[in-house]
Formats: structure tokens, C-alpha cells, sequence
């Protein structure tokens, strides 16, 4: 697979350092990893770089994931880039939101490297 | 397409059934599956499940310790909201609290910094979110809060009188936690 520039966005640090970590064992080759501790922060990134691949957490301070996907769409920032949610929240409503919202991908804190694996690699292939 | 076993064609319906979703929502209530959303093995296979996944390492409920050897804690707290008010709150002495850091993030540390309180607060809000997972109406009609984390000596945690509380305490080699689930208010 080609390089990826990943944006990942969650107001947990070490969060994003576990999500890149399973991208690595994923087998991504991750050309570019740009961080973000909110949607606010997300957008600004959005604004200044282009990216291949994002994944946001959805329970985050000043504006949260599903804001978060919205405003890309509203704003067409990345378009056609694929927005994979991570998240504690797995009730099926909170995954229509999240569909609704414009995610392509939905993944539930605890995950494996594999579950990382199965739902971002098809996303990039058909990108 | 597919999201962790829900097709995107559900989308279609959701809004047709809004209106039905709303009414069933808000006339939803926990009180008659209080024995499903208070049985102590939801929270036990929450805690094997986060920290297996997570960590990489096989946790088990062990009895509680006769008096804590650390002066220094940790306590994590993520607050729900919705039709179960309450909290989950996890709580370790400094040492596993390092210990647990360190297996999520690869890192060393020495001391309680402030990505330690970053990877126990994220701990927490896993088992809180995992622990409502198990039972369905509380996973869709329950909200999260952002984790809070103090760390410090000789101080404690008071709640007044809940609906119910679970405490239970769990071992991972030589490392002692316990998780509280506290429920203070139950629709």
C-alpha cells in the first residue's frame, strides 16, 4: 500500500498513540501522522493539509467527533477522504448518527490491531 | 456496507422511524431490567475485555486487600448521564497506575504524569463504556462524561446513599485495582 497521511483526532493523547500504533501493525505505511485534541482542532488541521485517511473519537471537549464530521462535510474539506469513527460508544444509534454524519467506518474502544485493520484497509483500497 | 454489524440501509429507516424512536426513548425506563444493568459480571467481563485488548494482559477479580502499602493514588471518574445518572470510577495506587501507562503506551515512567492520568482516564472511560455496552437500552440512552483523573494522598471519594454500587477489585501480576460503578439515579 502506498503512503498514508493519517489525521487522528481524539483529546487523549496516548489514545492517538495507541490508534497509530495499530495503524503501524496494520501494515499501513503511514507516510504522515497529523494530530488533533478536538474537532476544532481537527478542522484547523483539515485546513492546512491535505490527508488520505481520518480517524476521530467522538466524546471529545469543544467540539466532538460527530461536529466534527459534519463540519468537514459542510465545509467540503477532504473530500472523498474516508473518516473512520473510534470510539467508546457502540450502541447502534450512536453508529447511525455517526453514518449519518458521513462516516465511512466505526470501530469501538477496546480494539485489535485486526479489528484496525479490517475496517480502515478496505476503505483506503476503494478510495 | 457495514459498521461493526449495522448496514448502512438501516439509515433509511432510522428516519422513518424517528418519530416512533423518540416516543419509545423517552417512555423508555431502566427500572424494570435493574437486575441486568446491576449484575456484578458486567462489570467483571468489562474489566477482563479492556484490559486483554488494551494491555495484552489476563485480569481476575481478586478479594480485596486488607490496607493499601502506597500512600500515593490514582482515581479516574466518568460520569453517566441519561436514564442512569451516576459514574465509574477506577482507582489503583501509584505503582500499577505506571504499570498500566506503560503497557498502553510502550512508554517508561517514573512518577504520575500527566500521561499516566491521560492512559488511566482513558482506562476508565473504556470500562464505563464497555460496562454499559452489555446492556442495550443503556448503551443507546446513556451518555459518557469526559474522564476526570485526581492523583494525590489521603483523599477520598464520598457519594451519598446511591440506587446501587459495585466495587470490585482485580489483580494483573503483581499489579491491585479496583472499579466502582456507582448508579445514583435510575429512570
Amino acid at each position: 500500500m502506498s503512503e498514508v497521511r493519517t489525521l487522528i483526532v481524539d483529546d487523549s493523547s496516548v489514545m492517538r498513540k495507541i490508534v497509530e500504533r495499530a495503524l503501524r501493525q496494520a501494515g499501513l505505511d503511514l507516510a504522515v501522522i497529523l494530530e488533533a485534541g478536538s474537532g476544532t482542532e481537527g478542522l484547523e488541521v483539515l485546513r492546512a493539509n491535505h490527508v488520505d485517511l481520518i480517524l476521530s473519537d467522538i466524546n471529545m471537549p469543544s467540539m466532538d467527533g460527530l461536529e466534527f464530521l459534519r463540519q468537514i462535510r459542510a465545509q467540503s474539506l477532504a473530500p472523498g477522504v474516508p473518516v473512520v469513527m473510534i470510539t467508546t460508544e457502540s450502541s447502534e444509534e450512536h453508529v447511525k448518527q455517526a453514518i449519518l454524519a458521513g462516516a465511512q467506518g466505526y470501530i469501538r474502544k477496546p480494539f485489535t490491531a485486526e479489528q484496525v485493520k479490517e475496517r480502515v484497509l478496505p476503505l483506503l483500497s476503494a478510495a | 456496507m457495514l459498521f461493526n454489524g449495522v448496514r448502512g440501509s438501516a439509515i433509511a429507516s432510522h428516519r422513518e422511524d424517528g418519530n416512533k424512536e423518540m416516543e419509545r426513548t423517552m417512555t423508555l425506563s431502566l427500572r424494570e431490567s435493574v437486575h441486568l444493568v446491576s449484575d456484578p459480571r458486567n462489570l467483571d467481563e468489562s474489566v477482563e475485555e479492556v484490559f486483554q485488548l488494551m494491555l495484552g494482559v489476563n485480569c481476575s477479580r481478586c478479594a480485596r486487600p486488607s490496607e493499601s502499602v502506597e500512600l500515593e493514588s490514582v482515581t479516574a471518574v466518568v460520569g453517566f448521564g441519561g436514564l442512569l445518572s451516576g459514574a465509574c470510577v477506577f482507582r489503583s495506587g501509584a505503582s500499577t497506575a505506571i504499570k498500566v501507562a506503560k503497557q498502553m503506551t510502550g512508554m517508561e515512567f517514573t512518577e504520575i504524569d500527566d500521561t499516566v492520568k491521560d492512559g488511566i482516564g482513558e482506562i476508565c472511560n473504556m470500562l464505563a463504556g464497555a460496562w454499559k455496552g452489555k446492556v442495550p437500552d443503556l448503551a443507546a440512552n446513556c451518555g459518557l462524561s469526559i474522564p476526570a483523573v485526581i492523583s494525590g494522598r489521603n483523599y477520598n471519594l464520598h457519594v451519598q446513599a446511591p440506587e446501587f454500587r459495585l466495587n470490585h477489585y482485580y489483580s494483573f501480576d503483581d499489579a491491585r485495582f479496583d472499579v466502582t460503578i456507582i448508579c445514583d439515579g435510575l429512570q
